[in-house]
């Protein structure tokens, strides 16, 4: 088996449209739309979900490249890995079903790979990073939002669901905080390639300024800085976050 | 009379054989994590997904076993080559095209013989002095009998047409030779199959009949009538390489040549709909053009405008030729 994959090789039903995130939010602008979808109409929140759906895809096929991937990686992380994947395979089902709940279809919405290529890092420690604290941070703040409209607006099944998904988000942050440390035990310089890959994936899902600190109602994807703690995020990462989401302001 | 103290294995042979299990479940897990990414069904993908994380608790549950067997921990050990080479060739399906391949060699092939092997040494290791092998093989036997219904299930989803099933069978048999010379995973011959393979409960949490309801493809999209008109009528000026009829849907500036000459001199006598997103106000549209030669997929935007619905970029996304789906030799 080849290990790893090149990006292209990630598979697809017929029904699923991918596009670059980059031309998807011009070609979204360019008709007057914000580039990325808000929580403020029914119509928006089943496109985040969408999103988040693709998202959960791409978490479980990255997880399990990292299951096959790595053979002669510690056992211990095999097995975290090998329980993420379990733990994303139920996402996705849990986003399918969402999506029909809210009335819409897989492929409604074209599919971008940005976290796919994240979850390509050729080093396991650098895809812990990236993934499992940039990108399931990321899902972190994401939830952790949506939980609370759906409250707002009255849809028990949005939220219940999504909480329970954000509980599972939670671990595998911590997972990848714990496998950050042991994989790079003793080589100070694969630490610091992997925390600086994960300081640019945060970077980039901060959206040109979409995601910033502030209230669930006023930004389009605000971030969870009491989640974060509980996953195991420092203070000073989580204020360097913020100072980040500060100087993305333009798409 | 109280149980019998009579064994059939030593700790030596039983550290063995959990080494040997422990070899074969390991690369299962890790081919089968490895395959989501490549595989595009997504009936296929939850399966899988389910079912590493089972894998994974097997080769744990073996591996934790081992120390008190006094061998080192958490070590895989094939019994003899040919269980590599057996190992390699279920491992050899990787293009998009093969998902049958791949649920048929780990679920027809290998999980029945593990499932076999595992009842076989649990009929034979002693209720006095194994139950800790017993309790893992008794948890290993459940799980595999449950991922076997579940991936069967799937299969013959999967396997919609007689050359599907055939291909099916084809590479079932060809890995079962392969097990067969190994003498399965111990190496030790292969085990009579025990009886209820097929009368596992199916679980909420890994049912496939789910899977399969969740992949099934939209019998009709939400689009408006004039878009749905302008969509049929491009499709057939595709299959027919209709330039003139083509250029009608075409935005200005925007050529059909491109596209005629992509789609080559291939025969295609059918054309479908597979995938309409939407992308803001404008639609991006999949067609699948279909023949016994080829399939060719023409991805199309569409942007409506004071004269309707019109196509301001087509292209060629992917051309497959049948014969390439078959696994290597």
């Amino acid at each position: 088996m080849d290990r790893p994959i090149a990006y292209d090789k990630l598979a697809r039903e017929d029904r699923w449209v991918r596009m670059r995130a980059r031309e998807v939010a011009e070609l979204k602008v360019e008709q007057g739309l914000p580039p990325f979808p808000d929580l403020s109409t029914r119509d928006s929140i089943r496109e985040r979900v969408h999103g988040i759906l693709v998202g959960e895809m791409q978490a479980m096929e990255g997880a399990g490249r990292t299951v096959c991937d790595f053979p002669d990686a510690p056992w211990e992380f095999t097995m975290d890995m090998a329980r993420q994947v379990w733990d994303e395979s139920r996402h996705v089902e849990i986003y399918l079903r969402l999506l029909e709940h809210l009335g819409g279809y897989p492929g409604e919405f074209p599919e971008t790979t940005i976290l796919w290529r994240c979850a390509c890092a050729e080093d396991a420690a650098a895809r812990v990073a990236g993934v499992n604290r940039g990108l399931e941070g990321l899902a972190c703040d994401v939830f952790n939002q949506l939980v609370h409209i759906a409250r707002r607006i009255g849809d028990p099944i949005l939220e219940r669901a999504v909480e329970f998904v954000l509980a599972d988000e939670i671990t595998h942050v911590r997972m990848g905080s714990k496998w950050l440390t042991k994989l790079t035990e003793g080589d100070p310089e694969r630490r610091r390639k992997a925390i600086e890959f994960q300081e640019n994936i945060d970077e980039r899902f901060n959206l040109g300024g979409i995601r910033q600190d502030g209230d669930h109602e006023a930004v389009s994807i605000s971030v969870a800085t009491d989640v974060r703690r509980m996953a195991g995020f420092t203070e000073e990462e989580i204020e360097r976050l913020i100072k980040t989401t500060q100087r993305s302001q333009a798409y | 009379m109280g149980l019998p103290l009579t064994g059939h294995v030593s700790v030596d042979d039983s550290a063995r054989l959990i080494r040997n299990y422990r070899y074969a479940v390991e690369r299962a897990m890790r081919a089968l994590g490895g395959w989501i990414a490549l595989t595009p069904d997504v009936s296929a993908k939850l399966l899988m997904g389910r079912h590493v994380w089972d894998l994974a608790q097997h080769a744990e549950a073996f591996g934790k076993r081992l120390p008190e067997l006094r061998a080192p921990a958490q070590v895989s050990e094939p019994a003899n080559e040919r269980v590599v080479a057996f190992m390699d060739a279920l491992e050899e399906p990787e293009t998009p095209q093969q998902t049958v391949e791949r649920l048929v060699g780990v679920y027809r092939v290998l999980k029945p013989h593990l499932r076999a092997s595992y009842h076989d040494y649990l009929l034979r290791a002693n209720a006095v002095y194994e139950p800790p092998t017993r309790r893992i093989l008794s948890r290993c036997i459940d799980d595999e009998r449950r991922h076997i219904v579940a991936g069967e299930t799937i299969i013959g989803h999967l396997c919609a047409t007689p050359a599907l099933t055939a291909r099916a069978l084809a590479w079932q048999r060809r890995l079962e030779r392969l097990l067969a010379a190994a003498g399965g995973v111990t190496g030790d011959g292969l085990p009579p199959s025990p009886p209820g393979a097929g009368d596992a409960p199916m679980e909420m949490s890994d049912d496939a009949r789910e899977f399969i309801r969740l992949e099934a493809p939209m019998a009709s999209w939400p689009v408006p009538q004039d878009l749905r008109d302008a969509l049929d009528s491009l499709g057939s000026s595709l299959l027919a390489r209709n330039r003139a009829a083509l250029a009608r849907w075409l935005a200005a500036g925007v050529s059909p040549d491109p596209v005629c000459l992509a789609l080559g001199a291939a025969t295609l006598t059918s054309h479908r709909l597979v995938a309409i997103a939407r992308l803001g106000h404008q639609r991006l549209v999949k067609w699948r053009l279909e023949g016994p030669d080829a399939s060719v997929t023409v991805l199309g935007r569409w942007v409506p405008g004071p004269e309707g619905w019109r196509v301001v970029t087509l292209d060629v996304a992917r051309i497959e030729l049948p014969g390439l789906a078959e696994p290597r030799r």
